[in-house]
């Protein structure tokens, strides 16, 4: 994570020639971000119903990588347990829905109760460092789940069955879509808005090195906290629209609402864009839970040792992401013409150092 | 009562066990191997395969587990982990995890999700004592994971690669400068580390029922077992397991909880530990 303070040199080192020039990476990236968004918003226009809930799960993951990419990418925790917020969304609507309550109350309350939660959850944990912190994530959101299985919540063992909305089923189906695909635009313009603003750097400051950020006069306790609680908002809105589209699941095991793979999921789709950045967990999103469902139905038993491998390789090969791959690629020094083929040479160089650079 | 007390001495011990190369691998490389569970659970395969194919003696079958993980945990720190070990520990644990869902998808895919044991004539032999019953296999088990934790700790301190393991945990760049092979030592590391997991799925083949359903249920036992010793011995994973276990025997007790809870009561007390006792019971700034 060095680049940071070379770019930050180079800039400094070239005040004198040239204007430090600010980055538009961060336009690039919104712009990139709209258009990626708007273009996916005319999938329900084609009227396939398989692929409408196709790109409907990969939006819904589009909100939860770009969610975990605040407390995982720009304040760089390893938070294992965000799922815990999408449960909370969906069986806080769940439970209403049950009693009769409207689907608006719930949407109001899921995100309110899910962020109290993040609050009380990281007063404790977020002063655990590293690992510990990552398992106490992990285990909360795993011990939730439990307690809503052996506890009987809502349902025996917990298995969420909803009466459907009283709406055309296509109608709702298309509806939905344009809720998660809203709820990913505004995140979009939040992360961006964040990525500018004190408490973006902040968190970027405490990712790169926290000692170094608390001896700024950053809060960073507090600061934490705030990503934490930002991070579970989207998440829990996510988790209620999931809970009335898909009407039925379980608390556990696979496909439930405090199963542990969307936590990975999230994390892994943030990783491969690009943690940290603004553009990275859309890519990712759409890029692995594509390839999820493809190699889901066309190679149903290799599916599972397939992710595996995915995983492994674009630890090995991609821990940066494919956003700031392409970022290395393009990168200009300032104020230094160069010739364009120069440039393209150097693009590689930087790139190749760049793949697998964490071995021994 | 006794009874409970009894169950929860064979549990502990079983737990250390578990615990052990999961502690290894995290004290010298500062990995948190998600693929501990997977690699238990795969033990017990390789134990099970051995005794109902091979026809060997299960505890034969623990070694076997041994040698077999050994070799797959060393390939797996060369070919896979080294190359990220200088990277953020997000990364680590991403790999990790892949290596988890990798393996487990395999059993799945191999051997279906159904429950197995190794069932052998004399594995109801017991005794009574104080109105206890003392199951014999799990008294053998127990055993061996004391003694296993005993080698360790031993190989460790007393052995050139020992100590060449603990060097590199305490300073990796001041230990190369020494000579030792720092790609060498951690396959090495994991190698036993595997192999030890190895040996903990052995025992858990002759005493439970497994199947791969259960990995990522052996990772987080893994995990709490050796927050709650700490990091720094051998030993403090065998405390770690014996306080997991009385949590485990005794928790259902308490009133108003009740059983289905494992792993809500195993990270109650997790939490209550690390906000108490940052470091574990045992634990100590380096693995020695």
């Amino acid at each position: 994570m060095a680049k940071q303070t070379q770019d930050h040199e180079i800039v400094t080192d070239s005040a004198t020639a040239a204007a430090p020039r600010e980055s538009r990476a961060w336009l690039w990236s919104l712009g990139l971000g709209v258009v990626i968004l708007a273009v996916i918003g005319l999938v329900p226009l084609t009227g396939d119903q398989s692929a409408l809930s196709l790109w409907t799960f990969i939006v819904m993951y589009c909100v939860l990588a770009q969610s975990w990419n605040l407390i995982g990418g720009f304040a760089g925790r390893a938070a294992f347990g965000n799922v815990a917020f999408f449960g909370i969304g969906a069986y806080t609507v769940a439970l209403l829905l049950e009693r009769n309550q409207s689907y608006w109350l719930g949407l109001v309350l899921a995100p309110v109760i899910a962020g109290l939660f993040a609050f009380l959850l990281g007063l404790p944990v977020l002063r655990l460092r590293g690992h510990y912190f990552g398992i106490a994530t992990l285990g909360v959101a795993e011990a939730l789940g439990q307690v809503i299985q052996s506890k009987n919540v809502g349902a025996p063992s917990g298995e969420i069955s909803l009466t459907p909305p009283s709406l055309n089923f296509h109608i709702s189906n298309a509806l939905f879509f344009y809720g998660f695909l809203a709820l990913s635009l505004v995140t979009l313009l939040g992360t961006t808005s964040l990525s500018r603003s004190r408490f973006g750097y902040a968190l970027v400051a405490i990712r790169e090195n926290e000692q170094a950020a608390e001896a700024l006069g950053i809060a960073t306790y507090w600061y934490k906290v705030g990503a934490f609680v930002l991070s579970a908002l989207p998440t829990a809105l996510a988790g209620g629209l999931f809970a009335y589209w898909q009407l039925s699941f379980d608390p556990v095991g696979e496909g439930g609402a405090f199963d542990v793979t969307i936590s990975v999921a999230m994390i892994l789709m943030t990783v491969l864009g690009g943690a940290g950045t603004i553009l990275g967990p859309i890519l990712g999103a759409i890029i692995i839970e594509y390839l999820d469902q493809y190699t889901s139905t066309a190679f149903t038993t290799i599916h599972g040792p397939l992710l595996g491998a995915l995983i492994v390789l674009v630890t090995i090969f991609l821990p940066q992401g494919l956003v700031r791959l392409v970022q290395e690629l393009v990168r200009a020094p300032a104020g230094v013409k160069q010739s364009y083929p120069m440039r393209v040479r150097q693009g590689v160089q930087r790139v190749t150092r760049f793949l697998a650079s964490n071995g021994i | 009562m006794a009874q409970y007390v009894v169950n929860w001495i064979l549990l502990g011990c079983f737990y250390a066990a578990i615990g052990l190369g999961f502690s290894l691998i995290w004290g010298i490389m500062n990995i948190v191997n998600l693929a501990q569970g997977s690699l238990v659970i795969l033990g017990a395969y390789v134990a099970y395969w051995s005794y109902s194919t091979l026809h060997l003696n299960p505890f034969l079958g623990i070694l076997t587990a041994m040698v077999v993980l050994f070799c797959i945990g060393y390939t797996i720190q060369y070919l896979a982990i080294n190359r990220v070990i200088r990277a953020p520990i997000l990364v680590t644990f991403m790999m990790t995890f892949g290596l988890a869902l990798l393996i487990s998808n395999l059993l799945q895919a191999f051997f279906t999700g159904g429950y197995r044991a190794i069932n052998t004539p004399y594995s109801s032999a017991g005794m009574t004592l104080l109105g206890a019953r003392i199951p014999l296999l799990n008294v053998a088990v127990a055993a061996i994971a004391v003694v296993l934790t005993a080698l360790l700790s031993l190989f460790l301190s007393r052995t050139r690669i020992g100590n060449a393991i603990l060097a590199v945990g305490m300073d990796r760049d001041a230990a190369r400068l020494m000579g030792v092979s720092l790609a060498r030592t951690y396959a090495l590391t994991f190698g036993i580390g595997a192999a030890l997991a190895g040996a903990a799925g052995g025992m858990l083949a002759m005493t439970l029922q497994f199947s791969p359903i259960f990995t990522g249920q052996y990772t987080l036992f893994a995990f709490v077992i050796v927050a709650l010793g700490g990091l720094g011995t051998p030993w403090a994973a065998l405390a770690g397991g014996l306080l997991f276990a009385l949590a485990e025997v005794f928790g259902p007790l308490i009133p108003g909880v009740g059983f289905g809870l494992d792993t809500a009561i195993a990270f109650a007390v997790l939490v209550l530990v690390l906000i108490l006792r940052p470091n574990g019971l045992l634990g100590r700034p380096f693995y020695a």
